[in-house]
Formats: structure tokens, C-alpha cells, sequence
């Protein structure tokens, strides 16, 4: 009985061996592709090796495919071979990782028949530059409505003088044939007088009505003195932080990297955008144009770096005097603030960068969690330390978060409990402790 | 009558001039105007303050003309006086292979010769960042914590949150090519080297995390190839293997098949 289980038990193992093998063998070419040789090959694109698209049929016709498949195995036996394989050796700087046994001669076929069943996408949807001569359009529209404005405002002072005129004209004519000397020597200041003063209600209302309205944009205009929100600079490259942040799921912190250790949250410099774009080149004409600003400030010719950079000079978004200190690193390692929580959610934002209004930042998950609610505008100071009075310094989030600040905060408890507990209590009060109360509205802390 | 229709003309000329004078806005490019501008410039050079734009003049000798660039060559930033801390700081003792000049765009700076390929080099590398040990509880929490999130901003989005190649750039295929940590072989030290200087199609991250980040990630990504690395079991079982194994995670970074990306 135990002999025969041993024998199943052999049996089983075999067959399963070998369905084993066998769905080894079927593997897809294309998953294959992925997992070992996408790192440094794409079909179409020259990266790390040479594109493969086409180089089985390079291979067949120079040399043969025994000596293709050597090559993957090991492309050093092959250049020894072949003088075709030679001559491809010399092709690119790094060598080629030699994959020996690892596959079939099948797979490795596998491998080329998925690369040349692939299609490329160049990308040619009739896109053209339609965003960019669309962006101008708009631009001139503006402006023409402004030219309209003045042209209209030309044609009514000419059609108010030419009538006025006219009247004038009239009322000469029929002073000659009256003979009314009083009015024939009134200028035009005597009868706009003697006009004002005959309809005297009407006029003071309307200067009344007048000063109001130039009184409000008065103030309206002082006091939009220095207002940031919704400035929105134009840059040297459209950048779309939807597509970054949003959909390809990147961290602020990776381009932005130096937000956790300065008082600035850096502007990436080209070598960032080059981590990824070495390889993503876009797919519309339109994304091409713009990586392709990249390209030129980082060298890149599409093989190799040529050490020609050009530096990108982006426009400055978030704008603070000189007079306030404002440091990220304070705010986000130490406040544990989430980015959106000042900035907006930048992973909806798809035009080029703005300094997001109030509302929008309302918005925002993060703020409500916190029980944070803007009334004043972006960037004003009223918007600081509103955020300073509403926030919570709980050792909760900061013990989750940030264990390495857990011990500031909790001795700054500890001290409130042990010298000041009355004061302490009186903190405790709204059941959080704020900003504001450790300070966070004291001058000094903004203003030296 | 006629004297009503001229006073709706008047107004109406009123009306038209304030739109038009409101219109005026300026450079949608300028930040606009600043309450007290002598207040708003530092004396002193800050970072992306355009010096060629003040009180509303533009000087074209101070205008900005420069983006971020790169740290330049052999600069050490200060890290204060904790010499463990400084040591992890000293320049990196491999240089980069000399065909970083044209797939990484090392210019302008000293690269190994050819016949030194300092990748190897690197392989012996040990990670000079000390583990805490896992009875230091909170200290132990911080460290594997900070490195988590470390992992998360700079790494994730290609590598994936378990280093299986999956982040959300593979995921949605805006990037192909990126490796499962399990299937490269790599030590420590070339971790290190990869990060630091790049690999194949990754780019050089030396300019985004400092060198004790560097060898923080290196543990981290050892975690996550094993996740008992760090843990006081883990420090045993190295322990009672002895010196042939020379630490659990070499021998963990080997035990795939030897594919690395390389070339």
C-alpha cells in the first residue's frame, strides 16, 4: 500500500512537472520581454541596448538565427562566431547580460515574434500643434477685446462730439436769425454750467453714483495689492502636474525633494526630469515638443548625453516677501502637513502651476480632516496664522507619523502638565492643541 | 426728454471709461504690485528670487537665467559634527564607469578609467549605516518608519511599495522595464552604486537623496527582499551561520538567478 502511494505520489509529481514545462514553454513572448529585457530594450526606442524591432530580420538576412539565439545566450560566444554579431558588439558602451540556458531556443523565438508583432504608435493623431496656436488664439482674443473696448469708446466720443456739434452749430444759426447775443457768446464750459445747474437733481446723483464707484475700485484695487491667489505665470515648459502627480502617481516629495530639509521646496533640475523622460519621449506631437525642451537642457540627443545643457529658467509661483520667514521643512516633517493642504490638490491640475485659491484649498481632503477652513486669501498673512489657530498639535499624528519629532512634542506636554497644568487645561480646552497656542502667532516666529 | 438721453450718454461715458482703465492689468507674469518692495528682496541671495524684477523696473544684469542645476562636483554640504554622521558623508570612493559620460550625462567630471569597471568594485561595499536594534523600540519604529516613506516619495513610483516593479509608472505602462527586486543580483554596495550613479536606464539619484538616504533605502530594500532583515531573529540566525555566509542579505541578493540589468 505505501510502495503504490510513493508510486502515485511519483506520478502526480511528474505530471505536474511536466504541465509545468510545458506552460513555461507557451509563456508569452511579450512577458518574457518584460521581465528581462525590458529593462534595457524597447521595441522601437534605442535605450540602454539597441531597439529590437527589426533586428531579427537584420540577423536572418547578415547572419543566421542559431547565431541571434547564441547571442542572447551569450553575445560573446556569438561575436566570436559571426563577424555580423561582431560588428553589432561594438555597438552600444555596456555589455549585455548573457542569459546562458536560461530559455528554449522556442522562448527565445517567442521573445522576437512578440517584438515584431508589435506596432509602433508614432503617435501621428493630427494633434499637430493645435494646443500650442490654440494657447496663442486665446491670448489674442484677450487682447483684441481690449482694442474693441477702445475703438467703441472712440467711436461714441466721436459720435457725442460730432453731435454736440452739430447742436452748437444749429443753435449759432438760430441765434443769428433770433438775435439772442446772450447765448451766441456762452462756451461750451458757460452751458455745460448752465446745463448742470437747470438739471441739478440728476447731476448730483449721478456724480454721487460716479465717486461711489471710483471710491470702490479704489479700495478694491488697494486692496488687491499683493494678492497672489490664482496667479498663474506662464512657464517655460507647459508642465501638467496631473499627469506626474495624478495619473503616473509620482510623490511631491521626489521632484520637490528638497521640502523635507529646507526652507524651499527645490525646483527640480533637468537630471530629475531625466530619470524618467529618458525613456518616456510622449506620444502626441504635442508632449513630444514639450519633452523635447527637455532633451535640449539636458543634452540628450536621443542616444546619448552630448554635455550641451541649456538651463530651463522656470517662473516663480508662490511668492512671500522677504519680510516673512516661511520654512517647508517646519510645515511638512515637523507639522506632518500633507502638500495639498497649502498648494491644492495639484493631481487635478492641468494647465502649468497657480497659487490655488482659498475655496479650492477648502476643499481639499486633508484640510477637512483637520477641521481647517480658509476665509482670507491665498498667501496673505490672515491665511497663515488662520491655519496657525485652526490646526491641532496632537502627540497622535506625530507619534504615527513622524517618531522622530514624537519627543519635542511630547516634552512640550510634558511641560505644560508639570509647570502650567492650569494653562495646560485652558489649551485642552477645544480638546486640541493649536499652533497658536505653543506661539504659533507670535511675531517674532514670521517676522525678524 | 433729450436732457434724460444725455444724461444716460454721460453716464453710460463713465461706465465705458472705469471698465476700460480697469482693464489695465498688466503682465499676467508679474506677480503684481508689492505693498513695500525695498522690504520684499533680501540683501542677501535667496534661492528663486528674480533680482532683475524689483519695484515693478527690470534690471537685465540680476535677471535669473538659470534653472536648478546639479550640486557641482565634489561639493560636501555641511552635516554638523557627529562624525559617524560626516563619515557617511565623505565623498563616494568609487567613481562612475566612464560610459556614465554619455548614458548619464557625467560631464565634467572625473570618471574611472575603462578598464576599471567600478561596478564590480562596488560589489564588496558594506553598508556603513548601523541598524538600530529592534529592543530600541521607538528607535527601531523611527528607523523603518522614516525609510518607508523615503522608499514611498523616491522609489515607489516606478519600483513599486514592494519592489516588485509594479509602481503606478508600470502600472498605467507610461514606463516600461523596471526590474522585480527579486530577479537582480546585487550586493549592498551595488545597490548603493545603482542609486547613487544610476543603472541601465535608471538615472543617478545622488542629487535627490544625501548618502546616508542612500544606504537607509539600501536596508530598506533588503527588508523588503527578506522581511526579517533587521529583526533581532535575523541578527541570530547571521549569528549561528558564521562567517562563510558574510551576512544574510549578500546572500539574499544572490539567490536569484543572476540576471541583473546589467548591460
Amino acid at each position: 500500500m505505501f510502495r503504490n502511494f510513493n508510486k502515485w505520489c511519483l506520478a502526480v509529481m511528474t505530471i505536474l512537472f511536466l504541465t509545468g514545462s510545458y506552460t513555461a514553454q507557451a509563456q508569452d513572448g511579450g512577458t518574457l520581454f518584460k521581465a528581462n529585457c525590458a529593462t534595457c530594450h524597447h521595441p522601437f526606442n534605442d535605450g540602454t541596448g539597441p531597439k529590437l524591432s527589426g533586428v531579427r530580420d537584420a540577423w536572418l538576412e547578415n547572419a543566421d538565427e542559431a547565431t541571434l539565439i547564441l547571442w542572447v545566450r551569450n553575445w560573446q560566444d556569438a561575436a566570436a562566431q559571426s563577424s555580423y554579431a561582431q560588428q553589432r558588439s561594438t555597438l552600444k558602451g555596456s555589455a549585455m547580460t548573457a542569459f546562458g540556458d536560461k530559455w528554449t531556443d522556442e522562448q527565445i523565438l517567442s521573445i522576437f515574434d512578440w517584438i515584431d508583432a508589435q506596432v509602433q504608435d508614432d503617435g501621428s493623431g493630427g494633434g499637430g500643434d493645435a494646443g500650442g496656436a490654440e494657447g496663442g488664439a486665446t491670448e489674442e482674443e484677450e487682447s483684441s477685446l481690449g482694442w474693441i473696448w477702445i475703438a467703441l469708446f472712440a467711436v461714441f466720443a466721436t459720435i457725442i462730439l460730432a453731435v454736440g456739434g452739430v447742436r452748437r452749430q444749429l443753435k449759432h444759426a438760430q441765434v443769428e436769425v433770433e438775435g439772442d447775443e446772450e447765448g451766441a457768446t456762452a462756451s461750451y464750459a458757460d452751458e455745460l454750467k448752465k446745463w448742470a445747474w437747470l438739471n441739478r437733481k440728476y447731476v448730483g446723483l449721478g456724480a454721487l453714483v460716479v465717486v461711489i464707484a471710483l471710491l470702490v475700485t479704489l479700495f478694491q484695487g488697494l486692496y488687491s495689492i499683493n494678492i497672489m491667489e490664482g496667479y498663474q505665470p506662464s512657464q517655460p515648459i507647459d508642465f501638467p502636474h496631473q499627469t506626474h502627480a495624478g495619473i503616473n502617481g509620482i510623490d511631491c516629495k521626489y521632484c520637490h525633494n528638497t521640502v523635507t530639509e529646507s526652507k524651499s521646496a527645490s525646483i527640480p533640475s533637468v537630471n530629475v526630469c531625466m530619470n524618467c523622460h529618458k525613456q518616456i519621449k510622449g506620444n502626441e506631437p504635442e508632449q513630444q515638443a514639450k519633452i523635447q525642451k527637455i532633451y535640449d537642457a539636458a543634452g540628450w540627443d536621443g542616444q546619448k548625453y552630448t554635455g550641451k545643457t541649456k538651463p530651463i529658467v522656470w517662473n516663480k509661483v508662490h511668492n512671500l516677501p522677504d519680510h516673512v520667514y516661511f520654512n517647508h521643512q517646519q510645515h511638512v516633517v515637523v507639522g506632518g502637513l500633507d502638500c495639498a493642504q497649502c498648494h491644492g490638490d495639484m493631481t487635478k491640475q492641468v494647465e502649468v502651476a497657480k497659487v490655488q485659491t482659498h475655496e479650492e484649498l477648502n476643499a481639499v481632503q486633508a484640510n477637512i480632516d483637520a477641521g481647517i477652513n480658509f476665509t482670507k486669501a491665498t498667501l496673505t498673512m490672515g491665511w497663515c496664522i488662520e491655519c496657525h489657530n485652526q490646526a491641532t498639535i496632537a502627540p497622535g499624528i506625530l507619534a504615527d507619523d513622524n517618531p522622530q519629532t514624537l519627543t519635542y512634542y511630547d516634552e512640550i506636554h510634558n511641560r505644560l502638565v508639570k509647570h502650567n497644568k492650569s494653562l495646560y487645561s485652558k489649551f485642552l480646552d477645544d480638546d486640541k492643541v493649536s499652533p497658536r497656542e505653543l506661539g504659533g502667532w507670535e511675531c517674532a516666529k514670521c517676522h525678524y | 426728454m433729450k436732457m434724460k438721453l444725455r444724461i444716460i450718454g454721460s453716464l453710460a461715458i463713465a461706465a465705458v471709461s472705469t471698465l476700460i482703465l480697469g482693464s489695465c492689468g498688466g503682465d499676467p507674469d508679474s506677480p503684481g504690485l508689492e505693498y513695500m518692495p525695498d522690504m520684499y528682496r533680501s540683501p542677501a541671495v535667496e534661492p528663486y528670487v528674480d533680482y532683475g524684477h524689483i519695484k515693478e523696473r527690470e534690471n537685465p544684469e540680476l535677471k535669473t537665467r538659470l534653472s536648478a542645476m546639479t550640486p557641482p562636483n565634489g561639493t560636501i554640504p555641511y552635516y554638523g559634527t557627529d562624525s559617524a554622521e560626516v563619515y557617511l558623508m565623505l565623498p563616494y570612493k568609487h567613481k562612475a564607469n566612464d560610459e556614465f559620460r554619455e548614458t548619464h550625462g557625467m560631464y565634467g567630471e572625473e570618471l574611472s578609467p575603462k578598464s576599471i569597471n567600478t561596478y564590480e568594485l562596488a560589489a564588496t561595499d558594506k553598508n556603513p549605516l548601523a541598524l538600530p536594534a529592534e529592543s530600541d523600540s521607538l528607535a527601531y519604529k523611527a528607523f523603518w518608519k522614516g525609510a518607508e516613506k523615503l522608499f514611498v516619495a523616491n522609489c515607489a513610483h516606478c519600483h513599486g511599495e514592494k519592489g516588485d516593479g509594479n509602481g503606478p509608472m508600470m502600472a498605467n505602462e507610461t514606463y516600461t522595464g523596471v526590474p522585480d527586486y527579486k530577479n537582480v543580483a546585487a550586493t549592498e554596495g551595488q545597490m548603493f552604486y545603482s542609486i547613487y550613479y544610476g543603472k541601465g536606464a535608471m538615472g543617478s539619484h545622488r542629487s535627490i537623496v544625501n548618502k546616508k538616504e542612500i544606504w537607509t533605502l539600501v536596508h530598506y530594500i533588503q527588508r523588503l527582499l527578506n522581511k526579517d532583515y533587521g529583526t533581532a531573529d535575523f541578527e541570530a540566525e547571521a549569528d549561528t551561520e558564521g562567517e562563510e555566509a558574510e551576512g544574510e542579505e549578500v546572500a539574499d541578493g544572490e539567490e536569484s538567478e543572476g540576471d541583473g540589468e546589467e548591460g
